[in-house]
């Protein structure tokens, strides 16, 4: 087997199926390590790691894995201990794998993005120390992912691969500068690249003027995309907080569907995140007591149904979570009344 | 076990390193405050600051794997023109940051001089991100870093310009398992097995847990079964969908095949909300062989879906858009892929 | 969770991955479920469970193997 003492992952053992043939190779394990958040370093960190992956790895790197983590390739069991020590006398410590949370990961964020409408970095950050038990001593049903995109264009692909997602959205007017979409004017058709193909027609570009009717907008960033000097986010940031998604195996790949439609990320940021530590909780409280060996939680949430998700973990269904209303007539109600002479009939 | 080693204490649980002490000056004091930025050419972007402090960053195609010496090399370009600092992107690209823009030139010079090109912005095509492969994944079914390498040289001029109609993010998984979560990619390669794992009965009863093995099958595929009076299991072929964790638990029942693995493309996913939904891509190519070194077949059938997209996607049209306007018999049309009942999604749970 | 009731926990998993060895691989949640269950009556809880676990394994008296699934075995299963 391979891993260090005390942990149940962050190293992902890999045997040659011919070690007599190929002995250099007998053993070509990697160790998964929590990347620093945003991907950001400096020359002096990435020199030692360098060192470390020479001196007791096969002096290969990924920077990064798909799921964010740097990954050391190719040691033997017999280098891992000293390998991870050297790690975490570094500052860096392992991530996750088998079945347990996955290091988080975040895009960019407010470090260098004018979109980002939460403190990615902040929040991923604080997840991953918080939750250090789940990471690195499985006991999960299978993987968890937690991926925070600061914006909807979502340059992590959280939506689309992590079991929770936190998007940034916002609730105020999209903040315009008429003198710069002026300025954009002269290089294109505004109508025709900005107006015309914002998804709910909820924009107008009349006489040099550039309005919004902000009530009917659904935060697709596509006109922010096109004119980023002249169009920003609206105030009152937030977050969507989206549950489920996973890749094919085995039912199909899947979305997820929104859970929170406007977490209050930055109020809660106050609070140590206190709200949504607590939902994640109930989450994974839920999954451990109904779910099965293998089952992502999107997938639990599928077979028992939404319905009783919500109830369990103690939130109301809203329009939101649904891409439309149920089209079927299976109604299964839960509450049906009885007349008074078969109540009667049945007491005598 | 003493938790001293080697004369040091044992360090555990103390999660990453603080980013705080990794991010730019430049950065630490315009954390959150920028208001926009602009691409000045291929490549090359500038975030301006509500302080009036611009940032510019350089963009270099780098691999997912990389040596330590290519750590090294980095590192020397980050101390000569950045303070020591770099970033990575999610798409393995490498990321210089700038705080004066007489240094743009002469770092690029340095940069292509390694062999890395500058680009990855904008209307162009992204890096390509991808899984473990043949280098050290034991279920992949296509090489990985090699078709991407392969893709990547063929297709050069598009990632180091901006003359697609939009982004174009590729991705490439090993197998099914999609470790990569390529899914949502404007075009998907996937690494398929076509037969499910060989028993090698002779060996199963010696190499493996029986139990387990059969407890590691997500579709109840496996089954136990004595050949030849020994102990060994049986594998329903109809019920297989190759993920291959029988293997991962027990080394006689190899799905690795070079006469039958091969990758499929499915293409039109997004993972941004911009004007339509996030969507995951589709099948357009069910199987193409594994032709190392250069992977022929496979270059020329994202040739015929790069050019027939340029040609007919409008400006700022993704793929998925593209193909939602036309149609799908149109794409296969133009294409001239081969339509066949794979394409039709028959997969049920049984 | 006193002590005591602690160093029992401890003795209970490690008999039972003991007595089950090469016939069953007890996921760290199968483990706390039992606890819970025999415990019940001493008012032992899930985290009380997973606290007792972490020592053990902490300490390597129990390691973490893989397959398929993370599962609890004795140091000297080197099966994998």
């Amino acid at each position: 087997m391979a891993g260090v003492r005390g942990y149940g992952g962050g190293i992902v053992g890999r045997f040659s199926d011919e070690p007599d043939e190929y002995p250099g190779v007998k053993e070509y394990h990697t160790a998964r390590l929590n990347q620093i958040e945003g991907f950001f370093y400096t020359s002096d960190v990435l020199r030692k790691l360098a060192d470390i992956c020479d001196e007791h790895a096969g002096g290969l790197f990924n920077f990064h894995g798909s799921t964010g983590d740097i990954q050391i390739l190719g040691f033997k069991q017999e280098e891992a201990e000293e390998l991870f020590q050297k790690c975490t006398h570094l500052g860096f410590d392992l991530g996750g794998s088998g079945s347990a949370l996955r290091t988080p990961s975040c895009c960019v964020g407010p470090a260098r993005c004018e979109w980002a409408t939460y403190d990615t970095l902040h929040i991923t950050d604080n997840l991953t120390r918080e939750f250090q038990n789940e990471m690195h001593r499985p006991t999960f049903n299978y993987k968890f992912k937690i991926k925070c995109a600061g914006c909807p264009n979502d340059c992590i692909a959280s939506g689309a691969r992590s079991d929770l997602s936190i998007v940034g959205v916002w609730k105020a007017n999209i903040r315009i500068d008429q003198k710069e979409v002026a300025e954009y004017a002269k290089k294109f058709d505004i109508k025709k690249y900005v107006v015309d193909k914002c998804p709910t027609h909820c924009m107008d570009y009349t006489d040099g003027k550039l309005t919004i009717d902000d009530s009917n907008c659904v935060k697709c960033m596509h006109c922010i995309n096109s004119m980023p000097k002249a169009l920003r986010p609206g105030l009152e940031k937030g977050a969507q907080i989206r549950i489920g998604a996973k890749v094919p195996m085995v039912q199909d790949p899947r979305l997820g569907f929104i859970l929170i439609p406007f977490y209050d990320v930055n109020k809660d940021k106050e609070e140590d995140y206190a709200f949504l530590k607590d939902l994640i909780q109930k989450i994974w409280d839920f999954w451990d007591e109904y779910g099965t060996n293998r089952e992502r939680v999107g997938e639990l949430i599928q077979r028992v149904g939404v319905g009783n998700f919500l109830e369990a973990i103690g939130l109301d269904p809203l329009p939101e979570m649904v891409e439309y209303p149920r089209a079927n007539p299976f109604i299964k109600f839960e509450e049906y009344l009885v007349p008074d002479d078969e109540e009667e009939g049945k007491e005598g | 076990m003493p938790d001293v080693d080697k004369g040091t204490v044992r360090i555990t649980d103390i999660g990453p390193p603080h980013y705080e002490d990794f991010l730019p000056p430049i950065i630490k004091r315009n954390y959150g405050k920028w208001l926009y930025h602009e691409i000045l050419k291929p490549g090359v972007m500038v975030h301006v600051s509500e302080s009036g402090e611009k940032l510019y960053t350089v963009r270099v195609g780098s691999t997912r794997i990389v040596s330590s010496d290519f750590v090294r090399e980095i590192s020397d370009l980050a101390d000569k023109y950045c303070g020591g600092y770099l970033k990575f992107t999610t798409r393995n690209n490498l990321e210089f940051l700038l705080d004066k823009e007489e240094n743009i030139e002469p770092l690029i010079k340095e940069v292509q001089a390694l062999g890395f090109p500058v680009g990855g912005i904008d209307h162009s095509l992204g890096n390509i991100v991808h899984t473990q492969g043949w280098l050290h994944c034991h279920t992949s079914a296509s090489y990985a870093s090699g078709v991407v390498k392969a893709l990547m040289d063929e297709f050069y001029d598009y990632f180091v310009s901006d003359k697609l109609p939009a982004k174009v993010r590729m991705a490439f998984a090993c197998c099914l398992n999609m470790c990569g979560s390529v899914g949502a990619s404007d075009i998907a390669i996937v690494g398929m097995h076509r037969r499910p794992p060989r028993v090698m009965a002779d060996r199963v009863k010696d190499l493996c847990e029986i139990p387990s093995t059969i407890a590691a099958c997500p579709v109840d595929a496996v089954r136990p079964k004595t050949i030849d009076g020994k102990p060994s299991v049986e594998i329903d072929e109809d019920r297989c969908v190759y993920c291959g964790n029988c293997y991962t638990v027990c080394p006689a029942l190899p799905i690795a095949d070079p006469l039958n693995d091969g990758v499929a493309i499915f293409i039109g996913g997004k993972v941004s909300n911009a004007r339509t939904k996030p969507t995951f891509s589709k099948l357009v190519v069910p199987w193409l062989p594994n032709n190392p070194p250069r992977w022929p077949e496979v270059i020329e059938a994202v040739r015929t879906i790069l050019e027939a997209y340029k040609e007919g996607a409008r400006k700022g049209e993704r793929v998925a858009e593209w193909i939602d306007r036309i149609g799908w018999p149109k794409f296969f049309k133009i294409t001239g892929f081969e339509f066949t009942k794979y394409h039709i999604d028959d997969f049920r749970i049984r | 969770m006193t002590d005591e009731q602690k160093q029992k926990i401890k003795e209970f998993v490690v008999n039972l991955v003991k007595e089950y060895h090469g016939k069953k691989r007890f996921k760290p949640q199968d483990l706390e479920k039992e606890v819970e269950q025999n415990f019940q009556s001493e008012n032992i809880t899930r985290k009380d469970a997973k606290a007792a676990i972490k020592e053990l394994t902490d300490n390597g008296e129990l390691i973490y193997g893989y397959a398929g699934g993370s599962f609890l075995t004795l140091p000297e299963d080197q099966t994998q």
